[in-house]
């Protein structure tokens, strides 16, 4: 190791294969849903058959009695060995099991216990739940003025200081409500020399990780060991800790790789239930879920967005109001978070001098949502976007102009009142423009065929205020090793943790190992999530690799190395110990600054630790006879800050553009009277490779985060943004209709033809 | 899964003899993808299965008859089907429109008969061989018999066959004079099933077509001819009108239902298209 | 009646073995509980995501869909089988270097029809391409990628055939 610090070490910016590539293409990769633990049980779950209704019996004869059936398990069993079975990350409202009432389809009711799993299912198939029905809500603008209510008050957990209020709320299904108010909207509405009012839909959609939820619970001699395919090993910690009323010492959650994650296995999904039935039945115990029970555990909000803008003889908007109503399902989850650290944001990358927010967060008798790739930014830049071509259409402006005219750039205050810093909304909105060719003449088709171009951006904010903390070990033959609690799921996370380190430590990033979260060896982070690994965790990284270096600098000088040598770590170990022994240890922690909203006004001078830009622009074609809609380009583009490793963060962006056509084109979970009538691959179709635009392409801007490790930022959801809306956008330029709900299905598309042309299509 | 007996004759007649047309408890098996499917999510629990993977090759032969007809096995595979040389030229569509069919692994393992039997209304092949005028040949105790495609179900999973009746094969007649396309049209992704399958075969000489066949599949609960499509091209010149008042009539006549990929009158809206396509591409010549 | 276990012999991964299990177990049950072969995972459970792709007979299928008892006297191939001597097999090299994963879940599977698909077609068109790989999923989106990895692989194939 040299004493004069090189400015780079070359290995921020190297496109790097990923350092788990080869497990992964010969089928050896770790995944926890392969793990087998000797003596272990498999569970299935019981789920309710009704969307809203009082248990008045469960009858477990027929299940019990089928051969190999270990145990069978329901919510008063569960109370043996939790006191208060409730959890969930903002409000403890989730039963382990469905206490005295199921709150939707799909809800967990009883599980079997048995060494086959086969056995297992076949007796949960087994077991005869009988309801007494109630009435249910499913609609979250209903919901808000609903007789019905999905709980009869609120328990808002103690993690988050400003829920305290709502502690015991009765009577309602607004789980959260955020406000913010700048200036005075109703005075520039009032004075506005035009006024656009629109309302938007989205759908609710589901992750459909590949690895289904799993978690292995083994409790024994008072340590409980979970393994888990969470994205967050610590909370689930803290979280199980709490419901056994435990010090953390004595949790113990290791993960592995995750066949996907998206945000669906963020806090506790699983593995509360696999803990309490490893203590019942003593041994340990698999809750593997099929894809179908995915589908009842967590999704994405469909929504409502009331959006209405001001806008002055040049174009500007001078006022927006936008009120964002989230179905956040029976069970908050992560939902008032979404409805909060999104909803801010609600009024898009736009310069807008009065700004009034109301986002809820809603609940209704559907499976529950939360986090998904995006925390409700694809509703939101769903309707803020469409919305924008709509009034630039009406004021007959070009798009991208009047999205210049109106952009949030650089040193302007944001809505909330926090200056812009490193946000380059503008690089990225002329880049899609350059990139699409706006502007410029294209083939507009003819006959049935017709084509369009759309346009459309989002601005995003990190979720704060969160930590890190990550050690960097270096072993006496000068090898290294990262801790950190950072879940890869796909994203590339062990990679860029290697290269931020191998910076730091000026190695080769392919010769640093990081270790697989385990909370017995890794330290807390605060989860997976949010597309703030990059960010926060690279930080603690870097700050690790750094203390390192400088004991490790400490070491030679202690045993005589004059500066400017070129030794060799091993030899430095082995001058200091006498042989090949010894560790050296560097910490890092991490913690942005970060000021809360004012309750009231929803105002910070500091809202983010860094702000994330993304957009796409889409070229489509449209058959008029049957409003099937082809894509023909794709292009997205996103302010990544420096990328660490830039090959991987544009097969993000690509692989987050194609996930989003999905939730644009193809994917709806689809509820009659509250029973969801498609939760399998062969009626929720996501996109597949016959699917893919004729031209796609992911790009980063030339940007640098400040703020960032080595200039970075997190990207993980910023591909998501605003393909639903530049899709739509360029249907509007083909073919002059506006679809203002998603999925934009062939024959949405074809509706609004017909409507159009004055002759609407009926039913039959 | 729950459990069954597995049983693998090694005959027809053995095979016949272990299922029973008043117990819906046995039933026999193939390639089983379909048959996996309702097992694993509990739509069918069977006591017993009979395997028809062990009857021999006179269920898995592919034969080309004098008269330029052909006929399949019914346990030949899809895939083998699909890349038959005798079949492409008897009738290329059927290897076109398997191109598309489920995928790969599916057709590696997927028989004819078994896709007949099965009588999923979603499936592609049924419209095809209606069209192409094709019969199944039957065993069962009493002997053999011969079932029109179109005759072969009767509703959603519904055959006409026993309990103990096995399809053995496929007769296509000769195909003489005739060209003939499938549509597959999906309404979500390219590997949806299809909101709707539209098979055409149709003879046409100096511009007026003498016969055509039109068979539907997939917006109705069963695959079937749309015989007043048919009647309004039967002797008339190939225009642009005549194609539309056939669209038309096929729109109007086909007891179409809705379901996730589209509603009964945006799927009449796909027929009344896609059959005006259809025709054009077989009397252009694009398809054979 | 033959509810009872069966035993059944097969040829699994070049080696000659023997199983014995109850009549409604799948292929990929027996693989992975017998046989401790992990790379082909159960994720759809439909045969539409290509997750638990084997090939039986040379034949790619969906194990997941497939009566363990049919692999009677079968050679059966997982993905554990294409790196031979710590080599990787082309088509896996080519995964590697076009970055053609990312949570890898799917990738065996992808790994196994690109197989397939080569040996079907050792220079294959957009559309064969689209054909064979239509009955994988992969929710990381990776598509673009992997296209090029067949690319990759069918060019190394075809250059050193």
């Amino acid at each position: 190791m040299t004493e004069t610090p090189r400015i780079s070490a070359g290995q921020i910016g190297r496109s790097i294969p990923r350092v788990e590539a080869r497990a992964k293409v010969t089928g050896t990769a770790e995944y926890i849903h392969n793990l087998r633990l000797p003596g272990m049980l498999w569970a299935k779950i019981c789920r309710s058959t009704v969307p809203h209704g009082r248990i008045r019996h469960i009858d477990t004869s027929a299940a019990a009695a089928i051969t190999g059936v270990q145990r069978i398990v329901t919510a008063a069993d569960i109370r043996n060995v939790i006191a208060e079975p409730y959890y969930g990350p903002a409000f403890h409202d989730q039963p382990i099991l469905a206490e005295e009432k199921v709150r939707h389809v799909g809800e967990p009711v009883a599980a079997v216990l048995a060494a086959d799993p086969r056995i297992a299912e076949q007796a949960a198939q087994a077991i005869i739940v009988d309801y007494e029905p109630l009435p249910a809500v499913y609609d979250e603008v209903e919901a808000l003025t609903s007789s019905v209510f999905v709980h009869d008050q609120l328990k808002p957990a103690g993690t988050f200081a400003d829920l305290k209020h709502l502690a015991g709320r009765r009577d309602t299904n607004i789980a959260l409500d955020f406000h913010l108010r700048r200036g005075d909207v109703e005075k520039a509405f009032a004075a506005a020399e035009q006024v656009f009012e629109h309302t938007f839909r989205t759908q609710q959609t589901m992750h459909t990780p590949l690895e289904p939820h799993v978690a292995v619970a083994d409790v024994r001699d008072g340590a409980a060991v979970i393994h888990s395919s969470t994205q967050n090993p610590s909370f689930v910690r803290i979280e199980i800790a709490r419901l056994l009323g435990w010090p953390e010492n004595r949790v113990r959650v290791k993960t592995a790789f995750l066949g996907g994650g998206f945000g669906a296995k963020v806090y506790v999904k699983v593995e509360a239930l696999a803990v309490a039935l490893s203590m019942l039945a003593g041994r340990p115990v698999k809750i593997a879920l099929t894809m179908e029970e995915q589908f009842f555990t967590i999704s994405r909000h469909a929504s409502t967005f009331r959006i209405k803008s001001a806008v002055d003889k040049e174009g500007r908007i001078t006022a927006r109001h936008c009120e964002v109503f989230y179905n956040g399902g029976a069970y908050a989850d992560i939902g008032p978070r979404v409805a909060q650290k999104s909803g801010f944001t609600a009024a898009g990358p736009y310069d807008i001098p009065n700004v009034a927010i109301d986002s809820f967060e809603i609940y209704t008798n559907r499976p529950p949502a939360g986090a998904f790739r995006g925390f409700g930014m694809p509703q939101l830049v769903w309707a803020y976007e469409c919305h924008a071509d709509l009034i630039a259409r009406g004021l007959g402006i070009d798009a991208v102009e009047f999205r210049r005219k109106n952009l949030l750039r650089e040193g302007m205050p944001h809505a909330t009142g926090t200056i812009m810093r490193d946000a380059a909304t503008a690089a990225v909105l002329d880049r899609l423009a350059q990139r699409i060719g706006w502007g410029q003449p294209f083939n507009r088709g003819n006959g049935t065929l017709r084509r369009g171009r759309g346009i459309a951006f989002g601005l995003k904010a990190a979720i704060s205020p969160t930590t890190s903390v990550a050690t960097v070990a270096i072993a006496a033959d000068g090898s290294c090793t990262v801790y950190c609690g950072t879940v890869d799921m796909g994203q590339g996370s062990t990679t860029a943790m290697a290269q931020i380190a191998a910076e730091t430590l000026e190695l080769d990033a392919e010769a640093v190992r990081v270790v697989a979260p385990d909370t017995d060896v890794t330290p807390y982070d605060m989860g997976t999530l949010g597309s703030r690994s990059t960010f926060h965790m690279g930080h603690a990284v870097r700050l690790a690799a750094e203390e390192a270096k400088a004991k490790l600098a400490a070491l030679a000088a202690e045993t005589g190395v004059p500066p400017g040598t070129n030794l060799p770590l091993a030899e430095l170990f082995r001058r200091k110990y006498g042989m090949q022994a010894g560790t050296v240890v560097g910490s890092g922690s991490y913690l942005p600054s970060y000021v809360s909203p004012d309750h009231a006004t929803g105002m910070t001078p500091n809202a983010t630790p860094f702000w994330m830009v993304g957009g796409s622009a889409a070229e489509i074609e449209i058959d008029t006879e049957t409003g099937q809609v082809r894509v023909l380009r794709l292009v997205t583009v996103a302010d990544a800050g420096t990328p660490v490793n830039p090959r991987i963060v544009e097969t993000q962006l690509t692989g987050a553009a194609i996930q989003h056509l999905g939730m644009t084109l193809f994917e709806n979970m689809e509820f009659t009277d509250g029973q969801l009538r498609n939760p399998n691959f062969a009626e929720y179709k996501i996109p597949g490779i016959r699917d893919l635009p004729e031209q796609l392409t992911g790009e980063i801007v030339d940007a640098v985060q400040q703020s960032g490790p080595y200039g970075a930022k997190g990207v993980g959801e910023t591909g998501t943004f605003a393909v639903a809306p530049a899709i739509a956008n360029a249907i509007h330029d083909a073919v002059g209709v506006r679809l203002m709900e998603l999925p934009i299905t062939p024959e949405a598309v074809y509706r609004a033809l017909r409507t159009a042309a004055g002759d609407p299509l009926g039913d039959t | 899964m729950s459990p069954f007996a597995l049983e693998e004759p090694a005959s027809l007649a053995e095979a016949l003899a272990l299922l029973d047309p008043d117990d819906p408890g046995a039933r026999a098996i193939a390639g089983g993808t379909a048959l996996m499917l309702m097992m694993k999510s509990g739509l069918y629990r069977p006591q017993r299965l009979v395997s028809l993977r062990r009857l021999g090759p006179a269920l898995t032969g592919i034969h080309t008859a004098a008269d330029g007809g052909i006929e399949i096995g019914a346990m030949v595979r899809l895939a083998d089907i699909e890349r038959s040389g005798k079949v492409r030229a008897a009738a290329p569509v059927i290897a076109e429109t398997l191109l598309t069919h489920s995928n790969v692994r599916v057709r590696n393992v997927a028989t004819l008969g078994g896709n007949l039997a099965h009588a999923d209304p979603h499936m592609d092949l049924p419209p095809v061989l209606i069209a192409l005028g094709a019969t199944v040949r039957v065993t069962g105790p009493a002997g053999e018999r011969s079932i029109a495609i179109e005759d072969l179900v009767t509703g959603y999973l519904e055959t006409v066959l026993a309990n103990n009746e096995l399809i053995t094969a496929v007769s296509i007649p000769p195909q003489t004079g005739r060209r003939a396309t499938y549509a597959k049209v999906t309404a979500r992704t390219a590997d949806d099933w299809p909101a709707l399958g539209l098979a055409v075969s149709v003879h046409a000489e100096d511009g007026v077509v003498r016969d055509a066949r039109i068979a539907i599949g997939a917006a109705t609960e069963t695959a079937r001819r749309l015989p007043q499509a048919e009647a309004a091209l039967a002797g008339r010149a190939v225009t642009d009108t005549t194609l539309r008042e056939a669209g038309r009539a096929a729109a109007a006549e086909a007891p179409v239902v809705a379901d996730h990929h589209g509603s009964v009158a945006y799927k009449r809206v796909l027929i009344e298209v896609h059959l005006q396509r259809a025709l054009r591409r077989v009397l252009d010549g694009a398809a054979r | 009646m033959s509810a009872a276990p069966r035993t059944i012999r097969f040829t699994l991964n070049g080696s000659a073995v023997e199983a014995t299990f109850p009549p409604h177990l799948s292929l990929i049950e027996l693989l992975r509980e017998q046989f401790d072969l992990f790379g082909a995972r159960e994720s759809c459970g439909q045969g539409l995501c290509g997750c638990c792709t084997v090939l039986v007979d040379g034949n790619a299928v969906s194990s997941c869909l497939y009566l363990a008892a049919f692999a009677d006297g079968a050679e059966i191939l997982t993905v554990e089988h294409l790196a031979r001597d710590g080599r990787l097999d082309p088509v896996q090299q080519a995964f590697i270097e076009a970055g053609a994963f990312q949570c890898g879940f799917c990738t065996p599977g992808f790994v196994l029809m690109t197989k397939q698909l080569l040996d079907d077609h050792p220079d294959p068109t957009d559309d064969q391409i689209g054909h064979y790989l239509s009955g994988n999923l992969c929710r990381c989106g990776t598509y673009p990628e992997i296209i090029a990895a067949v690319l990759d692989a069918s060019h190394c194939l075809t250059v050193s055939l």
